[in-house]
């Protein structure tokens, strides 16, 4: 039982993440942006929000609140990759560009932007952090409640709760509000929208804006729980967001359960050794092995649903206010 | 005279063509004015700058009496001007009740109050007697119920001067004298009116003004009551237009298509689009499928083609069974297919109109060897079908197709798909957005082909052309054949009551 | 007198050439690509000048001067120019031609993967061919490169799942795969140093004369045979019925699929080719001799092969056309180049920027130019319709 305790909340760590950049890809799509610079956004977050950190930690400030740090270096990670973003935005609807070729730029760049100053600064290109002082290894009262206090409230991190803030607020913006929905029809029918009023443009920015502070975000929320340096790369997981992103059918519900899916097969591949059955399979180099599963699972997976696929109508096509 | 709009002197350029060349338009309060001319005349531009989507080069606008500058459709909105577009500004994926607020959205606190917005609608819906289902999604409903929730959106915003583009390209004889009955209460109500169309027996029924349009200019106002058919179309074409065309009675022959109890299921409802339906064209005749859209003919037309699989049943052509066949067998084997979307299936806009006339033959021995394409053959045929189609390309065959007018690019669709001599032509929406000269250019090319012994399938949704082109006509309902009509004895009110399966006849292709 | 008609034939023909070329729609594109390299290199001696302004002068010429300015000779950085231009030159071909046929070839890093692997798989093992070794190996490499190109392909034509996920998806299969396999390999692996041992001199590439030409550089055929692979890609896509249909799917499926072609076929078979173009740049990396003809080796971090996504700009630069794509590999790599010798003075990862850059501005550029080329196509149409109607045809009183 240990065992499932502990790979679950490993899982809680990659889930999380996962579902905060998934959410945030969502929404920059369902405006009509297509946003594969999903990855550059969380090495631009992650970057700022742990520089941020080491900085902190350096100078001794927050010693005593390490969660305050967490959020602001959450807070910093956001606005980073919100900023960051815009260049995703300025391109793809102002200047109309190809939204592949914009992102897969910003992706090119990111790397390189976070290494440069990284190796500027500090002269090696990882920058450490003590993570112990983030980890909440008990809650005082929820951590007795048996199992579920043993999953969720022991050896948790800030991030996972404000993961599951962030998915409740975007199912009831999308469902409930205004701007969620003409977001939405946007990601349709711009020019419906247009007709009725509704700025295209406007939408759109927000919409990639969104998916930059989210991004930003779940890189920090990345790094954090998993690792004790940042080394400018988050590993493909902004393109594991993307297809959670596909795999939930650009629905804030199914993404989650597509996260916390993708989220258990990334933990195996960290702590296979610790389930015997894994641990006998007689494959060499396990670990390898294991890493590719949930590219694995995923292809299958997309492939068994993507007949149906349906995407928003209107994504990846600049909007011509011209055009009938 | 009380005028509720007055477009004053409008000129609007766009490169190289002037849309509106001095327009003045003027609508008295409480009138129906209907906007007449051909495609491109310049209707559409005129009334998307009156609502907001271009601005004037030159010219004023007075609402109420008062000069505007309508900036977006916003702005139109606040003066109470809407728009009932051509192709529908709907969003599939939403229901009737999120189409109808967005933009619009009443509020409770932070989030959207959908009842609120209901009852205003249901109350709507009565009083103008506009029946749609609130919670049903747009791509499940029909076309009808589609264009009463684009009114209902004006409605619901107070738009007091509605403005309707071609309002009733997609419906039924019925559903346009609907149409005009909702026309009239809206006006008895105090709306204003203006509605843009090129059916001149529409806008001598409905409307009590008319103004012509003919190549960006104005070419006058007229009281409906005091002119005639002959003499608008005269106004907009500037000369007497043929509306019968000229053919001789049909002589068929042998059977050449045969289809047998065809099915087709949708994709996207799984249900059966085209259920059961079977007959024949034979050499020299042409049969006219003739229906509201979306009831089966395009689908088919797709099956016929191979551009949809048959559910079950057997399309049989020259005597050989094609049901199995893939696309490129059926176009060499003896099926031409103009396609009801032009830039969509028939021709790769980005590639020359040489490419584009050796489409559905490059891969034959005549303009390939060995894999290697032989340009010099492909040039010269188009160059022949250029000549002898009267194909207008600034470049000739090197025109990038893409930059050809839609006249020319469906003309250069016909030649393709007539030169290559098939037994079987197939024409979906043939003269679709053509101005008048295509469209008669285009019908007697038809009736040569038939006369030449060629077995015709048309399909079209202007009941005119279907009853002046047709040797027989095949009404579709709900994916069967619901009756067959000899256009000689019918008329478009026995025709467009099969169309909504008022009457079920004989299904005997 | 002769010259004179000579003159007064060819000088008109000349000077129109000169005065149209500015209207054509692809001098417009090429136009804005250069600024955007300009663009590019400016932001590049920006960041130089902030990060460290005393060397960013030198950098940048450095940067600039390029493969000209190796330490050694002027004719070893050209030969190193050469050499290095050649994996991403076969990158770059793999994604432009994806590109023709409306497809994403993100994956060419996983197929560059898999063909070095192949490569070295068969320079280890495959002996027995003797001679033709090299040959047998670039050709595993070819097909290793086909199957990853494959699968995104297959994917695609057949479940409809998008081919960017595929092939990204795909790109860490196959380092993770390629990796796994080489490490549970005692024979071949190296645990100490985490890669694999030198391949052996009897699976090289041959120089073939090259070495006499630029001499101490690391050229070999392996540059001809990129060039080769682009030619034979330009008459595939301009005179080849193959190649008719895969850029018709890319402009237009629907219309495709009306005309008869296989859409599905198509699209499976471009991938292939893409992946195989990008697998054959792993091989002739794996096989390359080198200076001192020491083997190269592969080694087993869990990084994605940068040529793979070198090869993106490649081909946009050169706009998916084969010799376009030649000439911006050659660029590219010269400002690689010339960002390593100046490595003391400043950090790599300012070549990246820099591409990251010019990438950046040219999706945008490339679109403001389609954009003004539609109004000027819909300008002539109009005018064409009012020109063709005076009368119109058929008309009877």
């Amino acid at each position: 039982m240990e065992t499932f305790y502990f790979i679950f909340q490993q899982a809680l760590y990659f889930s999380i993440p996962l579902l905060i950049v998934a959410l945030g890809g969502m929404f920059s799509e369902k405006s009509g942006v297509v946003n594969i610079a999903l990855e550059g956004i969380m090495v631009i977050g992650a970057f700022c929000g742990i520089f941020f950190i080491n900085v902190m930690q350096k100078i001794g400030a927050f010693a005593s609140t390490p969660q305050l740090l967490f959020v602001l270096a959450l807070l910093v990670g956001g606005l980073a990759g919100m900023l960051y973003a815009s260049l995703l935005a300025f391109a793809s609807v102002n200047m109309k560009a190809d939204q592949t070729i914009g992102g897969t730029a910003l992706n090119l760049l990111s790397v390189a932007l976070v290494v440069f100053i990284a190796r500027t600064m500090n002269n090696v290109k990882q920058i450490y952090f003590d993570q112990q002082v983030f980890t909440i290894k008990e809650f005082p009262v929820l951590s007795k409640i048996p199992v579920i206090g043993d999953m969720f409230f022991k050896n948790a991190y800030l991030s996972t709760y404000l993961g599951i803030i962030i998915l409740l607020v975007a199912i009831v913006v999308l469902k409930k509000t205004r701007f969620g929905l003409r977001l939405s029809a946007c990601g349709e029918h711009p020019h419906a929208a247009q007709s009725l009023g509704v700025n295209v443009y406007r939408m759109r920015w927000a919409g990639v804006l969104i998916s930059g502070a989210l991004g930003g975000i779940g890189g920090v929320s990345y790094i954090i729980p998993t690792t004790v340096s940042f080394g400018g790369t988050v590993s493909g997981y902004g393109f594991l967001a993307l297809a959670v992103m596909i795999f939930g059918q650009w629905k804030p519900l199914r993404i989650f359960f597509s996260a916390i899916f993708f989220g258990f097969f990334s933990a195996i591949a960290f702590a296979y050794f610790k389930i015997d059955f894994l641990n006998n399979l007689n494959i060499l180099h396990k670990g390898d092995f294991f890493k590719m599963v949930p590219y694995i699972a995923t292809m299958i997976i997309l492939a068994f649903t993507s007949k149906k696929s349906r995407a928003p109508k209107a994504e990846g096509i600049p909007f011509d206010p011209g055009a009938r | 005279m009380d005028y509720i709009i007055e477009m004053l002197h409008i000129t609007k350029e766009f490169p190289g063509v002037k849309a509106n060349d001095d327009v003045t338009l003027q609508l008295k309060k409480g009138e129906i004015h209907a906007l007449l001319g051909e495609n491109g005349a310049g209707k559409s531009t005129l009334m998307s700058i009156l609502f907001g989507l271009y601005q004037p080069d030159a010219g004023e606008i007075r609402v109420r009496g008062e000069k505007v500058k309508i900036k977006d459709p916003n702005d139109a909105n606040d003066l109470g001007i809407g728009m009932v577009h051509q192709h529908f500004k709907l969003v599939e994926n939403f229901t009737v009740l999120d189409n109808i607020l967005l933009g619009h959205e009443p509020i409770k606190g932070l989030f959207i109050d959908r009842e609120k917005a209901r009852e205003k609608i249901l109350s709507l819906s009565s009083t103008y007697k506009l029946h749609v289902d609130p919670d049903a999604l747009i791509e499940d409903i029909s076309v009808g119920m589609q264009q009463r929730v684009e009114i209902l959106k004006m409605l619901y915003r107070d738009n007091e001067i509605l403005i309707f583009d071609e309002p009733t390209a997609v419906l039924t004889p019925q559903e346009i004298d609907e149409l005009m009955e909702i026309m009239k209460n809206l006006v008895k109500e105090g709306k204003s009116i203006i509605f843009i169309s090129h059916k001149l027996n529409e806008i001598m029924k409905v409307s009590d003004r008319c103004t012509v349009l003919r190549r960006g200019k104005l070419i006058g106002t007229v009281e409906t009551a005091k002119t005639s058919i002959p003499e608008l179309s005269r106004m907009m074409v500037g000369r007497d237009i043929q509306f019968k065309v000229d053919k001789k009675p049909a002589q068929p022959g042998e059977v050449v298509l045969e289809v047998e109890n065809l099915t087709v299921v949708s994709p996207y409802s799984q249900k059966n689009v085209v259920n059961d339906v079977s007959f024949k064209v034979r050499k020299g005749e042409i049969v006219c499928l003739a229906g509201i859209e979306g009831n089966g003919q395009s689908e088919i037309i797709y099956a016929i083609s191979g551009m949809m699989k048959a559910a079950s049943g057997r399309i049989v052509l020259n005597g050989e069974d094609i049901t199995h066949r893939n696309i490129r067998y059926r176009n060499d084997h003896g099926i031409s297919h103009v396609p009801e979307d032009r830039q969509k299936y028939g021709l790769i806009l980005d590639y020359n109109l040489a490419y584009n006339l050796a489409l559905k033959q490059y891969h034959l021995p005549r303009f390939q060897k060995l894999g290697f394409l032989k340009k010099d053959a492909i040039k010269a045929y188009a160059e022949q079908l250029i000549g002898q189609y009267d194909i207008r390309a600034g470049q000739g065959g090197a025109t990038i197709a893409r930059s050809m007018s839609g006249g020319n690019q469906q003309k250069a669709i016909i030649a393709r798909e007539i030169d290559k001599g098939s037994d079987l032509l197939v024409a979906v929406q043939v003269t679709r957005g053509l101005d008048v000269g295509a469209i008669e250019y285009i019908h007697s090319q038809i009736v040569k082909e038939r006369d030449k012994g060629k077995a015709v399938l048309l399909v079209s949704l202007e009941i005119d052309e279907v009853l002046s082109l047709s040797d027989r006509i095949l009404v579709m309902y709900e994916g069967r054949i619901v009756a067959e009509l000899d256009p000689e004895k019918t008329d478009e009110h026995e025709l467009g009551l099969y169309m909504t399966g008022g009457k079920e006849g004989t299904n005997n292709g | 007198m002769a010259e004179n008609s000579f003159a007064k034939k060819f000088i008109p023909k000349i000077k129109d050439f000169f005065r149209e070329l500015p209207k054509k729609n692809s001098f417009k594109v090429f136009v804005s690509v250069l600024i955007s390299i300009l663009i590019g290199l400016l932001v590049g001696l920006l960041i130089l000048l902030i990060s460290n302004p005393s060397t960013a002068f030198r950098a940048f010429g450095g940067i600039l001067a390029g493969s000209f300015g190796d330490p050694k000779s002027v004719s070893v950085g050209l030969g190193d120019l050469l050499y290095f231009a050649t994996p991403i030159l076969l990158t770059g071909l793999s994604v432009g031609f994806a590109f023709k046929t409306g497809l994403f070839n993100i994956g060419a890093s996983g197929q560059f993967m898999v063909g070095q692997f192949a490569a070295l798989m068969l320079a280890f093992y495959g002996t027995g061919f003797g001679r033709f070794q090299w040959v047998v190996a670039v050709l595993g490499g070819i097909l290793a490169g086909a199957l990853w190109g494959f699968i995104p392909g297959f994917f695609k034509a057949v479940f409809n799942v998008n081919e960017v996920i595929t092939s990204i998806m795909f790109n860490y299969i196959g380092m993770f795969l390629t990796n796994m396999l080489i490490k549970s390999n005692r024979v071949i692996f190296n645990e100490t140093r985490h890669e694999t041992r030198n391949i052996a001199a009897q699976a090289f590439l041959p120089k073939l004369g090259l070495d006499k030409i630029f001499p101490g550089s690391r050229a070999d055929i392996g540059f001809l045979l990129a060039v080769l692979a682009a030619i034979v890609i330009y008459i595939v896509l301009n005179k080849t019925k193959f190649g008719f249909e895969l850029k018709g799917v890319g402009y237009n499926r629907h219309a495709s699929r009306y005309a008869g072609i296989n859409e599905k076929k198509a699209i499976i078979l471009s991938m292939a080719i893409a992946g195989a173009l990008a697998g054959m740049g792993g091989a002739l990396k794996m096989l390359a001799p080198g200076v001192h003809y020491i083997g190269n080796t592969l080694s087993a971090e869990e990084v994605l092969a940068a040529e793979g996504f070198n090869g993106i700009p490649v081909a946009l630069l050169g706009l998916s056309n084969p010799i376009g794509i030649i000439f911006s590999a050659l660029f590219i790599t010269h400002l690689q180049r010339g960002g390593f010798y100046v490595q003391s003075v400043i950090m790599i990862e300012i070549i990246d920027i820099i591409i990251g850059v010019i990438i950046y501005f040219s999706a945008f550029s490339l679109a403001i130019r389609t954009f003004f080329a539609k109004i000027v196509q819909k300008r002539k149409m109009e005018a064409e319709l009012e020109a063709e109607n005076p009368e119109p045809k058929g008309g009877k009183a």
